[in-house]
């Protein structure tokens, strides 16, 4: 199988990516294999997801190889109005976010190059149809695929770097929300596609000894633009109707920068145990603006030419530990979980991502059908901890467009992926 | 390849199913809980606002959203039981008849009148309309549009009679019945046996005075109200049952009041030409030095009352901008005149630094058109109608306490809705007329999503007081004014 038509076969079974996997609207999900690990990956060199996680242990890889995994996310969010109302749910929907890598080098070369397509930020969620944050959202799909040439350089045995080119492809957003009319509720639907974006995805990979290794990476942020995006507007009372003129929007998402530090431990050929730390520049995300036009002058949707809501995000940090035990040459047995910060302040929490720290736990199997080929299982289960935010700390923070009450969040990834190394 | 993927996806979904299956849980967190009340059977007692009065009128949708049809529906989450209403039927469902937008002048709402189906004929008073009478024996809202705590006591109020009765208490009783309203709810308290009661009852005691510019009712007695508002809460409580009291809202900041916006009509008034002609005739009557002239200009006039030794008296000043212009001003200032005055309704000449004998000349060549009193609340009846909400409020705080009620502070909430707006669920709502969701086309109701935020409101003081968790609405789910669609 040719990367082309893996490319394409990848294409067209990627679906998106859910829920926000990591804090925000982030996506964690390297491989199967570092996902059985809680997301550890930074500082091993162990399989051809490195080159998202870090470029620079690329090069060490022995083998070329092609691996691609699915995961399949099943959020299930409960919402309580601060009023004491009932609790409102999601309505159920699965995303498949899709990972594929491949990486080539010709033997005893310090150089090895690679490509990989992956879907590291974005969020599906659909809330239950009338519940109380509906004038803020009623559904989101959020999709971002990053495709990544990379190339990789062992300077020595010890040390690494590697280098990608991070293209934002495809990405596209789809938000809805029911707009408030005097007696009646219309809707509205946002739906546009990215403009193609640049970034870098750079790392160094150091292994002191055979026990011992440790990884540095950068992921620099990309901006997801879209121009031109279409909006629906539908059920506006005749007397409103001329306060819903624009039929197009431009937008700007910040795709957050990350710096990724790991460790990799090797106690004896079966063990291996990494330690990773993300830090995700969240505090880019300060607002999410709309800007309405019709026929390339600005144009009024609602009370304004454009809708501005606060975001404020603040860093995060992601604590990971996992490790992998190889029971036999065949049979991998992994482990791992994680413990992720909210960029979230308290106030501003978003129906688009009703985010709070998560507990992360996760598992994992490997399998070697034959020496070139194998099967990977994993499954994470994150648990998003209570978030309840008050009137009051709405009306503190100038946050008022959202909806008070208390979310909670769990979400099952079980995923699957298959490699081949040559 | 691929196939390997289609093969294993429904293994997949499998997996993720029964381990989807961790649907978090919020509804016990807290658990809805009566606390130490009991609602099991609950009564309204009230005015207008009980009877869920809007746009000018009751009819079914109003009664419908009342605040304690909604209080009801919560109370049933939590141990309350049926709530009967006296409403009109569907086939009158139009009840007394009401305001409704019938379209646009611009960006201005166009009100009509949806005719009253519920009308039946008219009182022995010859004026009164006779509406459809509730039958049902099991009325749990007493909710009388227009009664005054000072009436409660009166015998024959909703008495079919020659001197004329209140037809929103006429139809709750039985035909020609003239038991006083306090009478009346002795005789449902001792037939319901009510576990829960609210009492939101004072409101016209000061409203009727401030609606009419100060010319209808007067502002009740304190000492009469004290009196009739503690015998009311007995009868209420005799069977041991709990409560909530709410108390008198600033009249001055409903949209009645604060639609027309009255330093700016007196802006404009001013601002309007003296045409030459007048200019120069009134400075050779008046025999005005230059400087006198050059200050002629139009000025809002307005009729206020005030004490004079010998009893009140009706004096025409101009308007400054403390003058509250009525909802129902605007249709009149600047209109051709009604009388034989020639100025347009409203308007009159001003000249500053006049000699008390040319101000006399002035009177009687060029006498303003001055705005009849009803249509504005001058500053001193607003400050007589606030010190006296002040002191009414006193009472029902005073009484309630004594009582261990729960007490809802109208007055409290509806001044900071007034200043600040609420904004719930990303929806802004505002003191405003027609656009702020919350009043009814009279300007003085709430539409049935202001009835729901009271409703909140009362719950937030029934839960603080009694230890409850009766949960709250989702007041977006209820509608603004009415927009024709």
């Amino acid at each position: 199988m040719t990367v082309k038509t893996l490319l394409l076969a990848g294409g067209a079974v990627l679906v998106g990516a859910s829920s926000a996997n990591a804090g925000g609207f982030q996506v964690y999900l390297p491989s199967q294999q570092s996902i059985g690990m809680g997301g550890v990956g930074v500082g091993l060199s162990m399989e051809q997801a490195a080159q998202f996680m870090n470029p620079g242990a690329m090069a060490m890889l022995r083998q070329n190889g092609v691996q691609v995994g699915m995961s399949a996310t099943f959020a299930r969010v409960a919402f309580r109005p601060i009023s004491g109302g009932e609790q409102r749910q999601l309505q159920n929907s699965t995303v498949t976010p899709f990972n594929v890598y491949a990486s080539f080098g010709p033997k005893d070369s310090k150089f090895r190059a690679g490509i990989s397509v992956y879907t590291p930020y974005g969020s599906s969620l659909k809330y239950e149809q009338g519940w109380e944050g509906r004038f803020a959202l009623n559904e989101i799909t959020l999709r971002a695929v990053y495709i990544q040439p990379t190339v990789s350089y062992a300077i020595t045995d010890q040390l690494s770097v590697g280098a990608g080119l991070m293209i934002l492809s495809s990405g596209s957003v789809n938000l809805q929300r029911s707009i408030a009319l005097p007696s009646a509720e219309g809707k509205i639907e946002l739906d546009g596609k990215t403009k193609t974006g640049f970034g870098v995805n750079a790392g160094i990979y150091f292994k002191p000894s055979d026990k011992l290794s440790v990884g540095l990476s950068y992921r620099s942020k990309i901006d997801a633009k879209v121009e031109g995006g279409n909006v629906t507007v539908s059920g506006i009372t005749p007397a409103l109707q001329s306060r819903f003129v624009g039929d197009k929007f431009d937008a700007t998402l910040p795709l957050p920068a990350t710096v990724n530090i790991g460790l990799g431990i090797t106690p004896n050929e079966k063990l291996t145990v990494g330690l990773d730390v993300n830090f995700t520049q969240w505090s880019e995300y300060r607002s999410l603006r709309f800007d309405f036009s019709k026929d390339g002058a600005p144009a009024q949707v609602g009370t304004g030419t454009f809708s501005e809501s606060k975001r404020s995000y603040q860093d995060g940090l992601t604590f990971r530990l996992g490790g992998q035990y190889k029971v036999t040459d065949k049979l991998a047995l992994r482990l791992g979980g994680a413990y992720d910060t909210s960029p979230v302040k308290d106030g501003y929490v978003t129906p688009e991502t009703p985010d709070n720290d998560r507990v992360i736990g996760t598992a994992g199997v490997g399998y070697n059908i034959t020496e070139n080929f194998g099967v990977d299982a994993s499954f994470m289960f994150q648990a998003i901890l209570k978030r309840t935010q008050t009137e009051a700390q709405l009306l503190d923070n100038g946050t008022t467009d959202r909806v008070a009450g208390t979310y909670r969040t769990n979400i099952s990834i079980p995923g699957i992926g298959l490699r081949y190394n040559f | 390849m691929n196939l390997i993927f289609k093969r294993s996806a429904p293994f997949i979904a499998l997996l993720g199913l029964a381990l989807g299956g961790c649907q978090p849980d919020l509804n016990d967190d807290p658990k809805s809980s009566a606390g130490q009340a009991d609602f099991s059977r609950y009564i309204a007692v009230g005015n207008s606002l009980t009877a869920g009065y809007s746009d000018n009128g009751v009819y079914r949708e109003g009664q419908l959203n009342s605040y304690p049809a909604i209080l009801a529906q919560q109370f049933q989450k939590v141990g309350g039981g049926a709530f009967a209403q006296p409403l009109f039927p569907e086939a009158n469902a139009n009840g007394s008849g009401y305001l409704t937008i019938t379209g646009f002048n611009g960006a201005t709402p166009v009100l009509g009148q949806v005719a009253p189906n519920g009308v039946v004929g008219l009182g022995a008073d010859a004026s009164t309309p006779l509406l459809v009478r509730y039958t049902g024996t099991d009325n749990q809202n007493l909710g009388v549009p227009g009664i005054r705590v000072a009436d409660i006591a009166t015998n024959g109020y909703g008495f079919n009679n020659p001197l004329g009765f209140n037809p929103f208490f006429e139809r709750l009783l039985p035909a020609s019945d003239a038991r006083s309203y306090t009478q009346y709810v002795q005789e449902r308290v001792a037939t319901i046996k009510p576990t829960f009661f609210t009492n939101w009852l004072g409101n016209n005691d000061v409203l009727g005075y401030a609606s009419s510019g100060g010319t209808a009712a007067p502002l009740s007695d304190p000492a009469d109200f004290r009196t009739k508002y503690t015998e009311i809460v007995n009868v209420l409580t005799t069977g041991g049952a709990k409560g909530l009291v709410a108390t008198i809202p600033n009249v001055a900041n409903v949209p009645l009041f604060t639609t027309v916006p009255t330093a700016s009509v007196i802006g404009q008034v001013r601002s309007a030409p003296v045409p030459a002609a007048i200019a120069g005739q009134l400075t050779a009557a008046l025999s005005l030095t230059p400087e006198q002239a050059a200050t002629i200009r139009f000025g809002l006039f307005i009729e206020t009352t005030v004490t004079t030794p010998t009893g009140p008296s009706t004096v025409v000043r101009e308007a400054t901008a403390a003058d509250l212009l009525l909802l129902t001003a605007s249709s009149v200032i600047n209109t051709p005149s009604t009388t034989a005055n020639p100025f347009p309704r409203g308007l009159g000449i001003s000249i500053t630094g006049l000699a008390p004998a040319q101000a006399a000349g002035l009177a009687a060549a060029a006498p303003a058109n001055a705005l009849p009193s009803r249509f504005v609340l001058d500053a001193g009846e607003i400050a007589a109608v606030q010190a006296r909400t002040t002191e009414l409020n006193a009472i029902i705080t005073e009484v309630g306490r004594s009582k261990g009620l729960a007490i809802f502070d109208a007055n409290t909430f509806f001044n900071g809705l007034a200043r600040n707006g609420l904004v719930v669920n990303g929806v802004s709502n505002t003191a405003a007329f027609v656009s702020g969701n919350l009043f009814s086309l009279d300007g003085v109701h709430p539409t049935p999503r202001g009835y729901a935020v009271i409703a909140n409101e009362m719950i937030k003081a029934i839960n603080a007081t009694y230890g409850a968790a009766v949960p709250g609405v989702d007041v977006t789910a209820y509608r603004g004014v009415k927009f024709p669609q």
